[in-house]
């Protein structure tokens, strides 16, 4: 369930409820460049944070869009994509993903089938960027035709972490789309996810009240709190 | 100190580098013979390479060869150590020292992982632009024209995306 991210008591997913504070995950395989890529936006301003217990790095990043002040993390993964899923916290309340292949490495552009499906499984309606980077390996792959991103309706674009073609247009547009999914979405999905997530609550709690209720007297039970 | 070397290769008994070099202003080429001292089948190639690159005795001669190639050679003479003929030696370096696109990163361990970002780290240092560069440009720009892009990358099949 996307609400697992409570249990991780660090980090403090609450706060991107607020206006302010905007979420854009990175997915993709193994050495595909996503850190290199989240380096070389950041160029000096960069401090990861590394939460190594949830093979997990943070990157902070404050910027304006429309003159109002947006406080943006971006999400990057440690060594967890070796098992080409990732945790639900991960994808809890993000507003954006960018998905990450290596032009030089078939596998990755293959696997970004499993990255979207699982992506699409906890958050449906966030947008998300196709990212194909190394073009600095050979400008040919330019010219070239990559299909998945066309079918599925998404943007698409050809960077380099090396020498810094499209890095800043992608997360520019990336915090960009974050934020107006946040602004505008009804995200219908989001709202059957948390209308599932009250409901099951109810029903533990209710169960809780059956099983308590076989057991002590009804003044017991009326004294519990209804906590879940 | 000009010297400009030509060719360099191993000599397995006694170990030694062989550099072919032309001292500047003379016509004939010269040949040197530096041995590469303590080295046994256990020996770190990495640290023999940067041992002769920085001994002080040979040091200008092999200005113009790379710790890669160094390395190399002393890889090549480690396989002899260890019994392997030439050719098996050379595969062995091979494969170290060159990327298989078609291998599933996602399946090695740490250490493995490890290796194969730093062979890409290779390409990655040559292409790149750090900051402190006079050139550096922070935001570019480059679009890639659509309608360009004529020819399929080959790595799609159709069938296997199914959205």
């Amino acid at each position: 369930m996307a609400g697992d991210g409570h249990m991780v008591p660090e980090l403090d997913q609450e706060k991107y409820d607020a206006d302010e504070n905007v979420k854009i995950i990175c997915l993709g395989d193994s050495a595909v460049g996503k850190s290199k890529l989240m380096e070389r936006f950041l160029v000096d301003g960069f401090r990861p944070q590394q939460l190594s217990t949830f093979a997990l790095t943070l990157y902070k990043y404050t910027t304006t869009v429309d003159g109002k002040t947006i406080l943006v993390d971006f999400w990057d993964t440690a060594g967890q994509e070796r098992f080409q899923s990732m945790h639900a916290s991960y994808y809890h309340k993000a507003h954006a993903c960018i998905m990450v292949f290596d032009v030089q490495r078939k596998i990755t552009y293959k696997n970004l089938n499993t990255w979207y499906q699982e992506l699409r499984e906890y958050r449906p309606e966030i947008p998300c960027i196709v990212v194909a980077n190394k073009i600095d390996a050979d400008l040919k792959v330019t010219q070239k035709n990559f299909n998945f991103a066309k079918k599925l309706n998404l943007p698409f674009y050809f960077v380099s972490a090396a020498d810094g073609t499209n890095v800043v247009k992608l997360f520019t547009d990336a915090i960009n789309l974050a934020v107006s999914y946040k602004q505008n979405s009804q995200d219908f999905m989001d709202q059957v996810m948390q209308e599932l997530e009250n409901f099951e609550l109810e029903k533990k709690v209710e169960e809780e009240e059956e099983d308590i209720s076989d057991k002590e007297e009804y003044d017991n039970h009326l004294a519990k709190p209804h906590t879940a | 100190m000009a010297y400009h070397a030509k060719k360099c290769g191993i000599r397995f008994q006694p170990p030694a580098i062989v550099l072919i070099y032309k001292e500047q202003a003379k016509e004939k080429d010269r040949q040197r013979i530096m041995p590469v001292r303590n080295f046994s089948k256990f020996s770190d190639c990495i640290r023999a390479a940067e041992q002769l690159k920085n001994n002080p005795r040979h040091k200008q001669f092999l200005e113009r060869v790379s710790l890669q190639q160094l390395e190399k050679l002393c890889a090549v003479l480690k396989g002899h150590l260890q019994g392997q003929n030439l050719t098996e030696s050379l595969q062995k370096i091979q494969q170290e020292t060159v990327l298989d696109h078609d291998e599933d990163l996602n399946k090695l361990d740490d250490k493995e992982l490890k290796k194969r970002k730093s062979l890409m780290d290779k390409l990655f240092e040559k292409n790149c632009k750090k900051k402190d560069d006079p050139e550096f440009v922070y935001d570019i720009e480059v679009e890639f024209p659509q309608a360009a892009q004529q020819e399929s990358c080959g790595w799609d099949d159709g069938s296997d995306i199914e959205f």
